[in-house]
């Protein structure tokens, strides 16, 4: 994510340039500075330098290591279950930003007009309060409500008449099932950030389009959807990062499985580094996670010139 | 991503004021679709709490529980018998409090340093830690876990706040918001004599009340439910976390029943509803404002 970072303001501007001065805010800075730099070189900068040059050994953090040049890299574009954790880990991320985006507008549109006012607070907490929660606490519940025999959505759906499938057991029920999963969870976020940039959508520009005869469907598409674009773009940037990096609920629920119907590339990088203990080959697949969240960021942005309106 | 949007971040949660006036049968309608939403999403956690204080035997009996009968305490007294309950929120408050004060702590001074001092490097240094933002934690978590191993702090509870102690979102965030405070406030505190970390403790720190409690509540909340961390530095139950030792009473030795797993997420979860019912607006107005001026 790139952030703007304003020009540096000095608070000495105009001031006759002094050396023991100059000299003495150097040192307060690194003095102020240093235990942030010594932490982001420890547990950051450094470690992500140690990342790539672990990618180009063959360690099981007991042998010595060993050199072993590209040989992690080529293994890891004939491994044969990479395809299937990489094509697993964008479905669930291109579904994570659709469900996720629409819903929490849709849903933020829904409670942002006169309604009855307990409705619209209940509905707002009810949608929100899931995001608190640990993955953990929200990953275990799910695995009972998903229950076939005495889980509440087996219940409700048999009562209209649909056979649930076995979520975790039908390999192709189990990625929808934590989509779903994580759509319960994590929507509360999205649509704090969609009822936010409803407010930045300007009245006055709704009453004069209205005024100029505009219907709903036009004032929603030519007024608040650009108006919005910004937030928006901001949500499909975080839902996008976030949900590729998908590991919490797969590992406490699935374990990757059935059939590596739900193996992402995280859950994989983890059974790879810290069970099988391969580090160098997991230090590649996670210089792997990082370029492709890099390199598919950057297409967003390059994306967004066309449709996110900057005000 | 530098997102200019102001809003009025403590109403999100509160409904818009309504005109008082008849109200067409569609617009009914529509609450009752708004209303059945709410009750899809809230039903999970309902029968959260139903059945894991109904009797063992009956909680998981169909028709589903939505109100506990017969009563029970019996799931929650065994989830205790079975984890170290009361050790592992121990450790979690432990963790997140060391966490949260240690890295707004370092990220006051950093801010401090980028926000009001000038010295050579220092733009290079704050664009430098925000390109950090993008690397994801699986990556630099290899190399941590073979640090935390070299320094025999694997399965210690310092490993699980060590490295949380540096938030580059905190700097940044930080520096943001003491830009915005005028900086005729510090001229004038320097020509009363006062020093950088008088003006920083004194008065900026004060001014900062907003965005310092929005990122303690954000770094409680990341704090107190990673799983990731605990997963790879923890394996001692006495040192696990709550959201590690709820996995671990599910998975461990054979598995807790299910009544008895859902009385121990049930004793998660509660302390968080309370809490979230207690200071709504703040839980709200942190991830909005965190969220969009990140």
């Amino acid at each position: 994510m790139t952030v703007g970072v304003a020009p540096p303001v000095s608070i000495d501007a105009g001031a006759p340039p002094r050396r023991r001065a100059r000299r003495r805010q150097t040192l307060a800075g690194l003095a102020f500075l240093s235990p942030a730099l010594v932490l982001f070189i420890v547990f950051i900068a450094g470690p992500f330098a140690f990342a790539i040059f672990l990618s180009f050994h063959s360690w099981d953090l007991l042998t010595p290591r060993e050199y072993v040049g590209l040989e992690n890299f080529r293994q890891l574009f004939s491994d044969p279950l990479l395809p299937k954790a990489m094509l697993n880990t964008f479905l669930f991320a291109l579904a994570s930003v659709v469900t996720h985006v629409f819903g929490a507008l849709l849903l933020a549109l829904a409670v942002n007009r006169p309604m009855n006012r307990f409705v619209s607070y209940f509905t707002r907490s009810a949608v929100f309060f899931p995001y608190l929660l640990s993955w953990a606490a929200v990953a275990l519940l799910w695995k009972y409500v998903l229950d076939p025999s005495f889980g509440l959505v087996a219940y409700y759906l048999d009562k209209i008449g649909i056979d649930a499938p076995n979520w975790f057991v039908d390999p192709s029920w189990s990625l929808p099932a934590i989509i779903g999963i994580d759509f319960w969870y994590t929507i509360g976020f999205t649509f704090v950030i969609m009822l936010a940039g409803l407010q930045t959508v300007p009245a006055e520009l709704v009453e004069a389009a209205r005024t100029d005869g505009a219907n709903r469907w036009q004032v929603f598409w030519h007024v608040t959807v650009p108006m919005m674009s910004p937030v928006l773009f901001f949500a499909v940037i975080i839902t996008f990062i976030g949900a590729f990096q998908i590991f919490d609920p797969i590992q406490i629920i699935t374990k990757g499985g059935p059939d590596d119907a739900t193996m992402t590339i995280v859950m994989y990088l983890y059974q790879t580094g810290f069970q099988a203990f391969q580090i160098g080959y997991a230090s590649a697949i996670a210089i792997l996670v990082f370029v492709v969240i890099m390199a598919v960021t950057g297409l967003q942005f390059l994306v967004a010139r066309k449709w996110v309106y900057e005000r | 991503m530098s997102l200019r949007v102001d809003v009025d971040a403590n109403d999100l949660l509160r409904p818009r004021e309504r005109r008082r006036r008849r109200r067409r049968p569609g617009a009914i309608a529509f609450d009752v679709v708004v209303l059945v939403i709410g009750l899809l999403m809230a039903a999970p956690l309902v029968w959260l709490f139903a059945a894991s204080a109904t009797e063992p035997g009956e909680a998981f009996t169909l028709p589903p529980k939505w109100w506990p009968t017969p009563f029970s305490t019996e799931n929650y007294s065994r989830a205790l018998d079975l984890v170290p309950f009361g050790r592992m929120a121990l450790n979690s408050v432990i963790v997140a409090v060391i966490s949260v004060g240690g890295s707004l702590l370092v990220a006051v001074l950093a801010a401090y340093a980028f926000s009001r001092l000038s010295f050579t490097g220092r733009d290079k240094i704050l664009v430098l830690m925000l390109s950090a933002l993008m690397v994801p934690a699986q990556l630099t978590i290899i190399p941590v876990f073979v640090l935390m191993r070299n320094l025999n702090l694997v399965d210690t509870l310092t490993s699980l706040w060590l490295p949380a102690l540096i938030n580059v979102f905190a700097i940044f965030f930080l520096r943001q918001y003491f830009n915005s405070i005028p900086r005729e406030l510090d001229e004038a505190a320097r020509i009363d004599g006062a020093g950088h970390l008088w003006i920083l403790f004194r008065m900026l720190v004060p001014l900062s009340g907003p965005a310092l409690s929005a990122l303690a509540i954000l770094g409680f909340q990341a704090s107190w439910n990673n799983y990731f961390g605990p997963l790879i530095f923890i394996s001692s139950p006495e040192k696990m976390t709550l959201p590690l030792g709820l996995v671990t009473l599910q998975s461990g030795q054979g598995g807790a029943p299910a009544a008895v797993v859902f009385a121990a997420i049930a004793m998660v979860v509660a302390p968080v509803l309370a809490l979230f019912l207690a200071f709504q607006r703040n839980f709200v107005a942190s991830v909005a404002t965190a969220g969009l001026r990140g």
